[in-house]
């Protein structure tokens, strides 16, 4: 009897252990990867942003147009004297379903102009974009040249590229984990379909990525 | 039946006595070894006043937390966390507003490593620019004092100070690269600090101040960590 008792003492003791260090608690669920090899080297892969469904939160000055009307947090004034943005946004897969998240900052005062994004897939790792920052409110002046006005409901269909496709200053700055290493260019594409009169988007933004190890 | 009874006993106090070993295991305890360098800047904030919104994964809401809308609900995100927050000076004036993304690290290991969190931050200071910052954290220390008191109701012990930053830098510190505005072409470190200040069993709530400390130098290898 003792011996029983001490043999599962041990398992016991073993296997808490045991599950400790190799049960995979930090695991994520991983979908496969919607990448594809572009013929010229280097991989190629399309991440989306369906709106509204997957805007997190925003915060930002009214100032810099549409995008931030939405805004429920107020920003300290000292924080608003530049024009400045920050989206959040969950991400997906050219397939569609929700893989990860991401953070826009948008900046265009004098001194620090840019836009950056950070995507992070939570079975794989992070990424950091970067690229020249779009011209202050330039949805909103896209929008009103396809006869969007302001408080009103409107349908249509508006594409900007704030990160053209052939732009070499769009670029794939970072990454890690599975995405370190991997450098590149990406495109950033915006489709508005319709905005409500509360100011709401509806569309998507298509962001385009064409990576390479170690370029 | 008794060998039975003896056998699953045994195995209770075995598991317990695991349980009590991993509790207290040495090894996973952050390593104060991710100490700042000299900082260039430290950025300061106060949890929850600071925070300017917030999503959680479905997942890291500890059991009978009241459930809330906007929960990152699908399976592939629902041990991660967003938060977007507001950052002071030294002198508490607002200097910066910080993206953070946080997910539960694979690096997680409750005998070698502790509770592991990938933590990346995009900040952007107005007029300077914006950086990235990815940090891995061990979590375990503020795990291991503040469930039980939110669960067994024992005494809190704080205010407490914890200082989780433990990579991917080579000195367990969070790495930084610079993205846009001046600090284009900058890499660093950083290390990322918390004063937990009150802790609300009855709420399951607590406030917390954090600070941010970080080291900038020009760029000498890839940019790609």
């Amino acid at each position: 009897m003792k011996t029983t008792f001490f043999l599962a003492l041990f398992l016991g003791f073993a296997g808490v252990l045991a599950a400790g260090h190799w049960v995979p608690w930090g695991a994520h669920v991983r979908l496969p990867s919607q990448t594809h090899v572009v013929a010229n080297g280097g991989r190629a892969e399309q991440f989306l942003i369906r709106l509204p469904a997957d805007r997190i939160d925003v915060a930002g000055a009214k100032t810099v147009g549409l995008r931030a009307a939405s805004a429920a947090a107020t920003l300290p004034p000292q924080l608003t004297a530049e024009p400045l943005l920050v989206e959040h946004f969950k991400v997906r897969d050219a397939a569609g379903n929700v893989i990860g998240l991401a953070a826009r900052h948008w900046s265009a005062d004098t001194h620090s102009s840019g836009t950056a994004w950070s995507l992070m897939i939570p079975s794989r790792g992070a990424l950091l974009l970067t690229a020249p920052a779009e011209p202050r409110a330039a949805l909103d002046t896209a929008l009103r040249n396809a006869g969007y006005t302001a408080g009103a409901l409107w349908n249509g269909n508006v594409k900007v590229a704030f990160a053209p496709e052939d732009s070499d200053s769009a670029i794939v700055a970072a990454g890690s984990e599975e995405f370190a290493g991997l450098a590149g260019k990406y495109s950033e594409t915006w489709t508005v379909t319709g905005v409500t009169d509360g100011g709401e988007l509806h569309g998507t933004i298509e962001i385009d990525t064409v990576t390479r190890q170690g370029s | 039946m008794r060998y039975l009874l003896v056998a699953v006993l045994g195995l209770l106090i075995g598991a317990a006595a695991a349980g009590v070993a991993i509790y207290y295991n040495p090894l996973i305890e952050t390593r104060s070894s991710a100490e700042p360098d000299v900082a260039d800047r430290a950025l300061h904030y106060s949890l929850p006043s600071e925070v300017l919104g917030f999503a959680l994964g479905e997942r890291v809401l500890p059991p009978g937390t009241p459930k809330r809308d906007g929960l990152l609900w699908e399976e592939t995100i629902e041990r991660s966390a967003m938060l977007s927050l507001v950052l002071e000076d030294a002198q508490d004036k607002p200097t910066a507003i910080a993206s953070r993304m946080l997910a539960v690290s694979p690096r997680t290991d409750f005998v070698l490593s502790g509770v592991r969190v990938n933590d990346y931050w995009l900040l952007t200071i107005p007029g300077e620019g914006t950086l990235f910052l990815r940090a891995d954290e061990n979590v375990w220390p503020f795990v291991k004092e503040t469930l039980p008191v939110w669960y067994f109701g024992r005494p809190w012990k704080g205010p407490v100070e914890y200082n989780p930053t433990a990579g991917p830098g080579e000195h367990g510190q969070a790495v930084v690269v610079g993205a846009t505005g001046r600090f284009v072409g900058l890499e660093g470190t950083a290390v990322a600090k918390y004063r937990l200040t009150d802790l609300d069993p009855a709420a399951r709530s607590m406030a917390a101040t954090g600070e941010i400390d970080f080291k900038l130098g020009a760029s000498q290898v890839a940019k790609s960590e």
